[in-house]
């Protein structure tokens, strides 16, 4: 009887169970959804976040590890909880930023980004998952923001921020965090927060270095203050020409979320006129004192000539995304496409193929038989590198009746490095590039992937 | 009188001159624009960040332009160039 009885009771308890199972996979799957309808392509105003008196039971759990501290306490946590940010760009700095805001309580989060979430992205943007490949950044961070803290008011924008949107939307926020990836968006961004008045939380990040400072904010310089002239775009390395290691947004993320949760709780940032620079190979971390707002400058001076957005894209002569500029640089008859690069590999026609990429790319990945000399080698024109590039002509030629031209084919990843590998090589002269005749090859290794090899790597 | 200083390059300063670090012997005394073509006569390839480069002599931002600065044996001179990447 006593063995009925507990077999029961066990049998209450799994179903007991079984019901807690059930209702945690369907939130599960509510949230796996996906749910367009608020996701905004557009922006419209929004209610001012309803700013809480006192905080409840649950809060006080949830929060009870940082309430303990005399520089947040009671005070700066009801503080958080009605404080809005946006985040412009839901990136390697985005998503570490806007998940420990989500975590600390902040009261609104704008989520902004026009791109899709890519098996690329995730060694960085760690709020995007396996699952979410294809879908909009903004959505991805969105979902993984609930999960973490439900409480937390949500706004994912799938949209490019531009001069005609950007003052309407930054308006609406309290804090802006800049965690771009491109020199346009950063200008517009700087601009519209000098124009509203609305600090600018800003970090950096490429290969093992990251930068931060907070700008516009308690008298300090803004952006342009310390750059008032972009760079040139050929000096402007991005992530995905120029490599980050996750770990480094991830880092700066961080500090982004610590200065913008002490603004938010009243505590002020410490970086209004500071550089905090992080060297990660070295473990360094070093700040510069920056000179203060300057009284000429374009938009937060005394005579702004800036009184309103501009474009940014024309006023940096470069694009406002991360994507790799196309080059054009040579004539119809100096390029070949993939296509008819694969028929003379087809045919075995004899020539040269010339991979200019650096040497820590070709281990990624090559084609077979290439001959590597990097780009960088051959503008400085080195030694070593001519000689061997000689010698395979010179092998080539004998093959070849003496009359012809050695035909030499460049590559690199997309086809712009592989262009100015044979404007220098047309420039060579003398016995060790003569008698060649050098092309590049269209779109470079990637498209070769794309329209001739699909089982050849891409990065 | 000269200094020995050491010059730190950052970002694409450090892609520029190939260098993380290197120790430099400069005038004690001059200005902020001439120490910047001290530098670029070391790299000329230096020139392109001209414009936005961040010249910080013991850790403080300096303009380029004609205010003088003093170099102490052991000063740290820094080249940064903004990152725009994230
Ligand atoms: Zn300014």
């Amino acid at each position: 009887m006593e063995e009925v009885l507990q077999l029961k009771g066990q049998i209450k308890e799994k179903e007991r169970e079984l019901v807690i199972l059930r209702k945690k996979l369907a939130q599960l799957e509510k949230l796996s959804d996906f749910p367009t309808d608020d996701l905004l392509d557009k922006i419209t105003p929004l209610a001012p976040v309803t700013p809480k008196t006192s905080l409840t039971n649950e809060d006080i759990m949830r929060f009870s590890r940082q309430l303990l501290l005399p520089e947040l306490g009671v005070k700066g946590q009801l503080k958080l909880s009605k404080t809005s940010v946006l985040v412009v760009g839901c990136g390697g700095l985005g998503c570490p930023l806007a998940q420990y805001l989500a975590a600390a309580g902040i009261g609104r989060l704008g989520l902004l980004d026009h791109d899709e979430v890519e098996l690329s992205n995730l060694h960085r943007q760690v709020l995007h998952s396996e699952r979410t490949q294809g879908q909009p950044k903004s959505h991805s961070a969105a979902q993984a923001i609930r999960r973490l803290n439900s409480t937390v008011q949500c706004v994912p924008y799938h949209l490019q921020l531009s001069s005609e949107n950007a003052l309407q939307l930054i308006q609406q926020y309290d804090i802006v965090a800049d965690c771009s990836d491109n020199v346009p968006t950063r200008y517009l961004v700087n601009d519209a927060c000098v124009l509203s008045g609305k600090p600018l939380v800003s970090a950096s990040a490429l290969r093992m270095e990251g930068q931060l400072t907070v700008y516009n904010y308690n008298g300090g310089p803004c952006y342009r203050c310390l750059y008032p002239v972009p760079p040139p775009p050929e000096t402007v390395t991005n992530c995905s020409d120029g490599g980050v290691l996750g770990v480094v947004p991830g880092i700066m993320g961080c500090l982004q979320a610590l200065e913008v949760l002490k603004i938010a709780s009243g505590q002020g940032s410490s970086y209004g006129q500071q550089l905090l620079m992080f060297d990660g190979q070295g473990s360094r971390f070093r700040s510069i004192r920056l000179r203060p707002k300057q009284a000429g400058c374009a938009v937060c001076g005394e005579n702004p000539t800036v009184t309103q957005l501009q474009d940014y894209e024309t006023f940096c002569g470069s694009a406002a995304t991360d994507k790799c500029r196309r080059l054009n640089l040579l004539s119809k008859e100096q390029r070949i496409t993939v296509q008819d690069y694969k028929s003379i590999v087809d045919s075995s026609t004899p020539h040269i193929l010339l991979d200019v990429r650096p040497q820590v790319e070709v281990d990624i990945c090559h084609l077979p038989s290439s001959l590597n000399i990097p780009l960088a080698s051959l503008e400085q024109r080195k030694a070593e590198h001519i000689h061997l590039l000689r010698e395979r002509i010179s092998d080539l030629k004998q093959q070849l009746d003496a009359q012809s031209q050695v035909p030499v084919y460049v590559v690199c990843k997309q086809g712009n490095d592989s262009q100015k590998a044979v404007q220098i090589l047309e420039k060579m002269s003398g016995p060790e590039v003569d008698c060649v005749s050098v092309r590049d090859i269209c779109g470079g290794l990637m498209a070769w992937a794309q329209k001739i090899e699909p089982s050849f790597p891409q990065y | 009188m000269i200094s020995e200083v050491s010059v730190l390059y950052f970002a694409k300063g450090a892609e520029l001159t190939g260098l993380k670090s290197e120790t430099v012997k400069l005038p004690s005394e001059l200005t902020t624009l001439q120490l910047w073509q001290e530098l670029e006569g070391r790299h000329p390839k230096l020139s392109v960040i001209r414009e936005q480069v961040v010249l910080a002599v013991r850790q403080e931002y300096v303009a380029l332009g004609d205010q003088s600065v003093s170099l102490r044996d052991g000063d740290e001179v820094a080249v940064i160039p903004p990152l725009s990447g994230g």
